[in-house]
C-alpha cells in the first residue's frame, strides 16, 4: 500500500522519531510504514489521519 | 539493557527473561549437586529433573505475554514473524535430523537442543528483522 507519510512529515518538519512520538509507537514502525513494508491496522490508519487531520485516503491509496 | 527507548512490554519482558534464565541456572545447579550427591529416586527425582525445564517454559510464557501486551503493531508483527521463523526452521531441521538418525544411524539429537536451537534461529530472524527495518 502507498502513502503519503513521508511528504506530509515532511512539510510540517517532523522527524520519523518525532512522528513516531506523537502515534506512540517505534520510529522502526513509522520508518516500516512510510516504505511501504508494513500496512498499518485501521486503527492506527485513523490515528495517523486525525494527527494530519485529514481522511486516511487522503494518506494511504491502495494501488501497488 | 533496559533503555528508555524501549517499550514497557519489552522491559517487562527483559524482566521476566532474566528472572526465567536465573531461575534455570539455580534449578540446573540444583537438580546436578542433589543428583551427584544424594541420588534421589521417585517423585522427588521427577521433580528435580523437571525443574529446569519449567524454567525454561517460563521464559516461552515471558515471550507470549510480551506478545499479548505490545501495543506497537509493528513490533508485535516483527516479533511473531521472528518466532514463526524460529519455529519453521528448528522443525525443519529436526525433522531432518530425525530421518538422518533413522536411515543413515546419525548421532542422537537429545531433545534438550531443541530450544536452543530455536533460539539461535529465532535470534537471527530477530536481527534479520531489526537490520531490515532500522
Amino acid at each position: 500500500m502507498k502513502n503519503r507519510l513521508r511528504v506530509m512529515r515532511a512539510e510540517r518538519e517532523w522527524s520519523q522519531a518525532d512522528l513516531a512520538e506523537r502515534l506512540e509507537v517505534s520510529r522502526q514502525s513509522v520508518n516500516a510504514i512510510e516504505t511501504g513494508k508494513f500496512d498499518p491496522s485501521l486503527p492506527l490508519a485513523f490515528k495517523v489521519a486525525r494527527l494530519f487531520e485529514t481522511t486516511i485516503e487522503a494518506i494511504f491509496t491502495d494501488e501497488n | 539493557m533496559l533503555c528508555k527507548s524501549n517499550s514497557p512490554a519489552v522491559r517487562r519482558y527483559i524482566v521476566r527473561f532474566v528472572v526465567s534464565m536465573v531461575l534455570y541456572a539455580v534449578f540446573l545447579a540444583l537438580a546436578v549437586v542433589i543428583f551427584v550427591h544424594f541420588r534421589p529416586t521417585g517423585p522427588v527425582a521427577w521433580l528435580l529433573a523437571v525443574l529446569p525445564a519449567l524454567a525454561i517454559i517460563g521464559q516461552i510464557a515471558a515471550f507470549g505475554m510480551y506478545l499479548a501486551e505490545e501495543r506497537d503493531e509493528f513490533q508485535r508483527h516483527s516479533g511473531e514473524l521472528a518466532l514463526l521463523w524460529g519455529i519453521g526452521a528448528t522443525l525443519s531441521v529436526t525433522i531432518v535430523w530425525g530421518s538422518l538418525e533413522n536411515f543413515v544411524h546419525l548421532r542422537h539429537l537429545d531433545p534438550t537442543w531443541i530450544y536452543p536451537i530455536f533460539c539461535i534461529f529465532f535470534g537471527i530472524a530477530h536481527g534479520l528483522n531489526q537490520a531490515r527495518y532500522k
